[in-house]
């Protein structure tokens, strides 16, 4: 097996066991265990056969196509750095499998622990082994994630739910900020690839960007690595089960924080921003987790908080910027994985073994577990700093650098020196509180449970990891020295410093310092002894407030702000939402005239005619006034809309368009008209609302939003109108519609010629929408509030009932007698004028459309003077057969041209004199124009017919279920 | 000049158009119960379409119909894409329609003419083929939001969507009229040359700002999403899921026609307004989410954010960030769909899912619906190894190509508090206590096709090459 193919087994044998697991019975604990225990032990020998490659500095890549569009190799990297975390994450994960084997009891879905351990240890050689920044945020995130699933592994518990919530939001937030940190990296060097951006520190220091990336790439490592003032996940997390604790805060997840600041500190490190913002950090944390440590009352909080101590010693050390504290760094990784490792592992006994992890029931217990609290004493020395063991020996190094460190300001390094005694003390004293508190004084009686040694293989990991610590901090020369080396070289390369790791240094000042914190930190632990043991849970003078700052942040975005924001700015109501997006239009196009020198072309204010003036003004006001009478009257606001109608009608009449202006009027008469017929079936207006002062201004508002609005189009109509158009298609048709269409009606020319298809087109949809029309009001049932007979005919039965003489229904013929009487006689003149419209079409205003609509106005005026009654009763024409002429006649025009070889629809031209009517156009188009006619009266009819029926239909309904008469109409 | 117009290049469009008409006379005469028929032929007609845009038209570089109607590479990944989204939708939608008797053809020729319209809309090439396409698409949209014609809220939603939407192409048309003033031409081709040639056009100006609100409708972006969750939590679910997926592809396609296209040249004023569009939708998209407790609301506003995010790539206004963009638009789609037909194939005590909490219990009860919808949950909230982690990762990246770090940041700020009410979501269905019936009502085919859609969620997350390769050559 090859070096690369090695790399791959080792990143996808955790996985694969993950699967398997994932398939075990639940019952099967012991197979369970088997495998994973033995795809660790795999992945650890690979680890380990791995060593020769990266002893001397040496690289092991894999790459193998991924994304390559994104410049994404799937790309793996192992280097002495790399390969001392795989080795801790291999080796302390076998360690934790065997562990967890005997601690997780036979009840909990094992199947589900094994398999979310593994995928984590995947997850985790992933980070460490990625060769790519991208590939390296994606397996960061994958740690936050399958942590969440291991912290909330006994999820039934509230504990478990609220402390795995907590860690996910925190971390995964982190490792967010870490990918945008990886993008801004990658946008300064140009590549993910960690070869490539390893190489590029000095353009990296120097860009713009550097602060930005530093900041949110430090932002994903203090969230991992439970850094101040983000440490406040780590306690929570606690609730997970004690194997899960052990892996997660001794070699792997909050490890990932300082594996990340490591790996990048050749290229980061050694600014100012730097040391300021991680020292800062890191001293924090020192000494903040120490302290609190001390008033822990929960064993595993005890370790937590010391886990977070140490943390921050260790960014503390890669914070300095000096190579041999990266050194220090690196090395006490190493050293508290090992120990916090056996220390969680033992705690784990105690828990399980007397079935409670509260200090202040613990002591004695020495006498019931002698092996495991010899282990534990010497993790816990290791853990203090005490000479001849491996914590102590990193320790030196800081107390070392502490004093030679030089900052700017000499004050900071002298409080580094001081912070480090103090931080020596605290931890001496809980490690003391740790050792002396369990397992000292007279045996406990009350515990939960009668306390034995474990079973000889769960105790095996401990033993191995503290003979470790021991070997270690004896001779550090003959077992650490080298891997320490690897390690260093493959974040320092050639800037690897000389350090010696001996036990023994003579008589400094560092030693001096162990050993005062350790002579202080015991008689302080004598003397605080009884208080820490009575106290409650939690430290004395500092209140944790990350925990409750992050609290309340979830509380605040999501109910406090949330819940106004969207009270604000959701609406319901349709008017606010339309009200909404006209004014954000208006600001849109106002801000587009910010800045530019922008200005209307002038208008020659002599050049307009008093008169036309006079009807636009008449006009606006009409328009404003239909606006503003919407809500309240109706009919006054369709009125006043058929007045500015009006106005337009006029303009075109004024700028010699009569025959724009002819359609126009029509146009405008019939929808008018229908508009009316359907304004009968809308609720009564609303209630005049004017008295509050609040509804007054509302309502003022609302009038000049319009007509700001209004304004502007208008405005912007006429700039664009005012601009000389390069080449209008206007001049096209005004210089061929005679030439070639035979006609001097531009309109009626291009309705009928030029663009016949589109009208063709057009009638089609216009007999469409009738029958739609028809279709849909054939079933129409009338709101309950407007089934009632309107008002006058009302008055009028009233009147009629009040009289004995006169039959009811007697008055209602008779109301509109003058009108019917004069439009019965009309209406063969109207028919005429239709015709007429309809013949001379061609060359004066007039034409089919406009013919038709006449004719259609025409019946509309009987109906509505004569009533509906009245009306259908003398109805002969069938609309659906008018439409379908209409329409049959324009198509057979249309294939005509085909019969004399020319396309679809092409006009011939003619004139045929007739007797006594003279000289009359008669292009084929007049045929084409015979059909518009047809169909738009035709169409236009059954509009009204639909509409104007129902009045008959619903008082007949009057009194009976309403869908009974739906039906009814149907025949 | 040939008079006749090279109608073999708009085969799809030409397809599709007879094949409504063949479902709508289909669904009158055949006899069958359910429109089983009509089922049936619309998604062959989608398939065939599928391979006729994809045989004629990839790689292509031709105009026809007077150049109004373009055939490229571009058009084809958004026909695809809108075809492929449709399909899934009215696979979908077929059991919850049925079951509510919603089954008629009118769904399925609606849902076609939806199609066709956003066809023409991503194959434009001229104002007025834009036009026509978006107003074939909107109406078609406006009468399915009112389908269920018995149902209040569907009317309200309806008529409400109608308005909202009437007025905003009443505005986009302004703005083309403006362009058109201003240009003098309606050809996307000559407004871009026009644009570049005169920078300080003031008609230009103010039609794109036009321009961009009826976009930012169409996307429903802050401040135009007013419509957004009142269509999503009114219209029946099946249109639910087809109006929040392949018209945000749509949207995107009349983005990048529209104004990158016909204003790229534009980019420094239209990219001060979409950054406006894309914080808002963000913030108010994923706040606004927070507080919901209707499933369906929550998606609505959860699209709201995710518009945010697609509006950050096409923002950029680079080959990169429209390739995002697009990206985004159809991965989103993918995730959403499922997620939409979770609340139609569930029903708790034999209704519709409609609250959060109706979905306690879900990982006992259907272990692998609860994981589809955790994939589909990861892939909303960008977690990686689903594709929402590279939709996510794209559009932040040609964001910081172009310098908008800060606005990088923004989105990352964003998407977290945006994993909060997606964890929400999962938390209850997989911790919370499972009470009362929740069942699968759909029979297995439609769970294959949710459980299919949860892997493709996770295998475009770990192989992503392909589909990003193909949106890049969209654009290329």
């Amino acid at each position: 097996m090859t070096a690369a193919t090695s790399l791959i087994t080792l990143i996808a044998l955790p996985f694969l066991g993950s699967v398997i697991a994932a398939f075990l019975p639940s019952n099967a604990r012991n197979r369970e265990a088997w495998v994973a225990g033995a795809l660790a032990l795999g992945a650890l020998a690979i680890v380990i056969s791995l060593h020769s490659a990266v002893a001397d500095g040496g690289v092991v890549r894999l790459q193998l196509p991924w994304v390559p569009l994104l410049g994404l190799e799937f790309s793996l990297r192992m280097d002495g750095f790399a390969w001392m975390f795989a080795l801790l994450i291999t080796g302390i994960g076998f360690l934790v499998v065997l562990y967890a084997r005997y601690y997780m009891s036979p009840e909990d879905p094992v199947p589900r622990f094994f398999s979310f351990l593994l995928a984590f240890m995947g997850a985790m050689l992933g980070v460490v082994l990625s060769g790519n920044l991208i590939q390296l945020a994606f397996f960061w995130e994958l740690t936050s994630l399958f942590s969440f699933l291991l912290i909330g592994y006994w999820h039934h518990t509230g504990a478990a739910r609220d402390g795995a919530r907590m860690a996910l939001i925190i971390t995964g937030t982190g490792g967010l900020a870490l990918l945008g940190g990886i993008l801004v990296l990658g946008h300064i060097v140009g590549s993910y690839e960690l070869d490539v951006v390893l190489a590029a520190g000095d353009a990296i220091r120097a860009h713009p960007l550097y602060l930005p990336a530093l900041l949110l790439i430090l932002l994903g490592a203090f969230t991992k690595s439970a850094q101040f003032p983000f440490q406040f996940w780590l306690p929570d997390a606690m609730a997970a089960p004690t194997p899960v604790s052990a892996y997660l805060h001794s070699a792997t997840m909050v490890k990932a924080g300082v594996f990340l600041l490591a790996r990048l500190w050749p290229v980061l490190s050694g600014t100012q921003e730097w040391f300021w913002l991680v020292t800062a950090a890191g001293l924090s944390t020192l000494v903040l987790g120490a302290y609190l440590a001390m008033f822990q009352q929960d064993l595993k909080g005890l370790l937590a908080y010391s886990t977070i101590s140490h943390l921050g010693l260790i960014t503390l050390l890669l914070g300095m910027n000096t190579p041999i504290a990266a050194v220090a760094g690196i090395f006490h990784i190493m050293n508290h994985a090992t120990f916090k490792a056996s220390l969680f592992m033992a705690a784990g006994i105690i828990d399980h073994e007397t079935g409670t992890r509260d200090m202040r029931r613990l002591r004695g217990l020495r006498k019931a577990l002698p092996i495991t609290a010899t282990l534990a004493i010497v993790a816990s020395a290791a853990m203090a700093g005490v000479p001849l063991m491996n914590g102590f020996l990193s320790k030196e190094m800081f107390y070392t650098e502490a004093l030679h460190t030089t900052t700017p300001f000499p004050l900071l390094g002298e409080l580094l020196t001081y912070a480090a005694v103090v931080w020596g003390i605290f931890s001496v004293i809980y490690s003391l509180r740790f050792i002396h508190g369990v397992f000292f004084g007279p045996p406990a009686d009350d515990l939960p449970r009668e306390p034995h040694e474990p079973p000889r293989w769960m105790r095996f990991p401990i033993e191995l990891l503290v003979l470790a610590c021991l070997l270690v901090g004896v001779i550090p020369g003959r077992t650490i020295e080298p891997y320490l080396h690897t390690a260093v070289q493959g974040v320092l390369g050639e800037a690897t410093p000389e350090y010696s790791l001996a036990v023994w240094h003579g008589f400094t000042l560092p030693l001096m310092m162990s050993l005062g914190a350790m002579f202080g930190g015991i008689a302080l632990y004598a003397t605080l002894r009884r208080f820490l043991l009575n106290r409650v849970d939690g430290p004395p003078l500092v209140r944790l407030v990350g925990r409750r700052i992050f609290e309340r942040t979830l509380v605040f975005l999501s109910w406090r702000l949330a819940r106004p924001l969207e009270a604000r700015l959701f609406t319901w109501r349709l008017q606010r939402q339309l009200l909404i997006m006209v004014v954000v239009t208006l600001l849109v196009a106002t801000a587009v005239l910010w800045g530019t020198d922008f200005s209307l072309p002038p208008i020659d204010w002599s050049a307009i005619s008093p008169g036309l003036a006079l009807v636009w003004l008449a006009g606006m006001a009409c328009a404003i006034g239909a606006a503003y009478m919407a809500k309240f009257h109706r009919l006054a606001a369709l009125i006043l809309l058929g007045g500015a109608g009006l106005a337009t009608c006029v303009t075109f009449v004024w700028f010699s368009a009569p025959d724009l202006a002819l359609t126009q009027l029509m146009v405008e008469i019939a929808t008018t008209v229908l508009l009316l017929l359907g304004l009968r079936w809308l609720p009564r207006r609303i209630k005049d609302a004017r008295s509050t002062v609040r509804e007054r201004s509302r309502r003022l508002r609302d009038l000049v939003i319009a007509c700001v609005a209004g304004g502007g189009l208008g405005g912007l109509a006429f700039l664009v109108m005012t601009r000389p158009l390069p080449d209008s298609i206007a001049r096209f048709f005004v210089e061929r519609a005679y030439s070639e269409g035979g006609g001097t009606n531009i309109v009626n020319v291009i309705l009928v010629d030029f663009r016949g298809f589109d009208t063709f087109g057009e009638i089609t949809v216009l007999g469409i929408v009738a029958l739609t029309v028809y279709a849909l009001l054939r079933r129409f049932r009338p709101a309950p509030e407007s089934i009632q007979r309107p008002k006058q005919q009302r008055l009028a039965a009233a009147h009629d009932d009040a009289h004995a003489a006169r039959p009811r229904g007697d008055s209602i013929p008779q109301h509109m007698l003058v009108p019917s009487v004069i439009m019965r006689l009309m209406f063969p003149a109207a028919g005429a004028l239709a015709i007429y419209l309809f013949l001379r079409g061609h060359n004066m205003p007039g034409g089919g459309f406009v013919g038709g609509l006449t004719l259609a106005i025409a019946i509309i005026l009987q109906y509505m003077t004569g009533g509906t009654r009245w009306f259908e009763a003398r109805w002969r024409i069938n609309a659906v057969r008018w439409i379908a002429l209409g329409l049959l006649c324009a198509a057979a025009t249309g294939l005509g041209s085909w019969l004399f070889g020319h396309p679809f629809l092409t006009s011939h031209t003619r004139y045929i004199e007739i007797p006594l009517l003279g000289a009359l156009p008669f292009a084929s188009a007049l045929l084409f124009d015979v059909g518009v006619f047809l169909l738009v009266v035709g169409a236009t009819a059954l509009l009204l017919l639909a509409l104007a029926h129902q009045s008959i239909r619903s008082h007949r309904g009057q009194g009976v279920p309403a869908p009974t008469v739906s039906r009814k109409e149907k025949s | 000049m040939s008079f006749m117009p090279d109608f073999a290049l708009a085969a799809p469009e030409i397809w599709v158009a007879a094949m409504i008409c063949i479902v709508l006379v289909a669904d009158l005469f055949v006899p069958g119960k359910n429109s089983a028929t009509s089922y049936y032929l619309t998604l062959l007609t989608l398939a065939v379409a599928a391979w006729l845009t994809i045989d004629a038209q990839w790689g292509a570089e031709a105009m026809t119909f007077s150049d109004m109607y373009i055939a490229d590479s571009l058009g084809v990944v958004l026909k695809v894409a809108i075809y492929g989204l449709a399909a899934l939708a009215f696979v979908y939608s077929r059991d919850s329609l049925i079951r509510n008797k919603l089954m008629m053809g009118e769904f399925f020729v609606l849902g076609l003419f939806a199609v066709l319209g956003m066809m023409v809309l991503s194959s434009a090439n001229s104002l007025l083929t834009i036009y026509v396409g978006l107003e074939m698409f909107s109406l078609a949209m406006y009468a399915l939001v009112a389908f269920n014609r018995n149902s209040g809220t569907s009317a309200e939603a309806a008529l409400k969507y109608f308005v909202l939407g009437a007025l905003s192409s009443g505005i986009l048309l302004y703005g083309m009229s403006m362009v058109y003033g201003g240009t003098g031409s309606l050809d996307l081709g000559e407004i871009a040359a026009v644009a570049a040639a005169d920078g300080d056009n003031i008609l230009l100006l103010f039609g794109l700002a036009f321009l961009i609100v009826g976009v930012a409708f169409k996307f429903g972006a802050v401040p135009f999403h007013m419509w957004i969750p009142d269509v999503y939590q009114g219209a029946p679910t099946p249109v639910t899921l087809y109006l929040g997926t392949a018209p945000k592809v749509a949207s995107v396609a009349l983005f990048m026609r529209l104004i990158g296209d016909g204003l790229g040249a534009f980019a420094d004023q239209w990219q001060t307004m979409l950054i406006v569009l894309v914080i808002l939708s963000l913030a108010v998209g994923n706040i606004a989410a927070l507080v919901q407790t209707n499933f369906k609301r929550l998606l609505a506003y959860s699209t709201v954010s995710h518009v945010g995010f697609i509006l950050l790539g096409l923002m950029a206004g680079t080959e990169e960030g429209y390739a995002a963009g697009l990206f985004y638009a159809v991965t989103y789609g993918i995730t959403a769909a499922g997620a939409f037909a979770m609340v139609m194939l569930l029903q708790r005590d034999g209704h519709e899912i409609g609250d959060i909490s109706d979905l306690r219990g879900l990982f006992q009860r259907h272990g692998w619906s609860a994981l589809v919808l955790l994939l589909l949950m990861f892939s909303m909230t960008g977690i990686p190894g689903t594709v929402g982690f590279y939709a996510k990762l794209l559009v932040i990246q040609a964001a910081v190509n172009v310098g908008h770090i800060w606005l990088a940041a923004l989105a990352i700020v964003f998407s977290v508090i945006g994993g909060f009410y997606y964890l929400k979501v999962l938390k209850v269905a997989f911790f919370d206590k499972p009470e009362g019936e929740l069942e699968m009502v759909a029979p297995g085919g439609y769970r294959a096709v949710l459980a299919g859609n949860g892997l493709a969620v996770l295998l475009l997350g770990l192989f992503p090459q392909a589909l990003i390769a193909v949106c890049m050559a969209a654009l290329a």
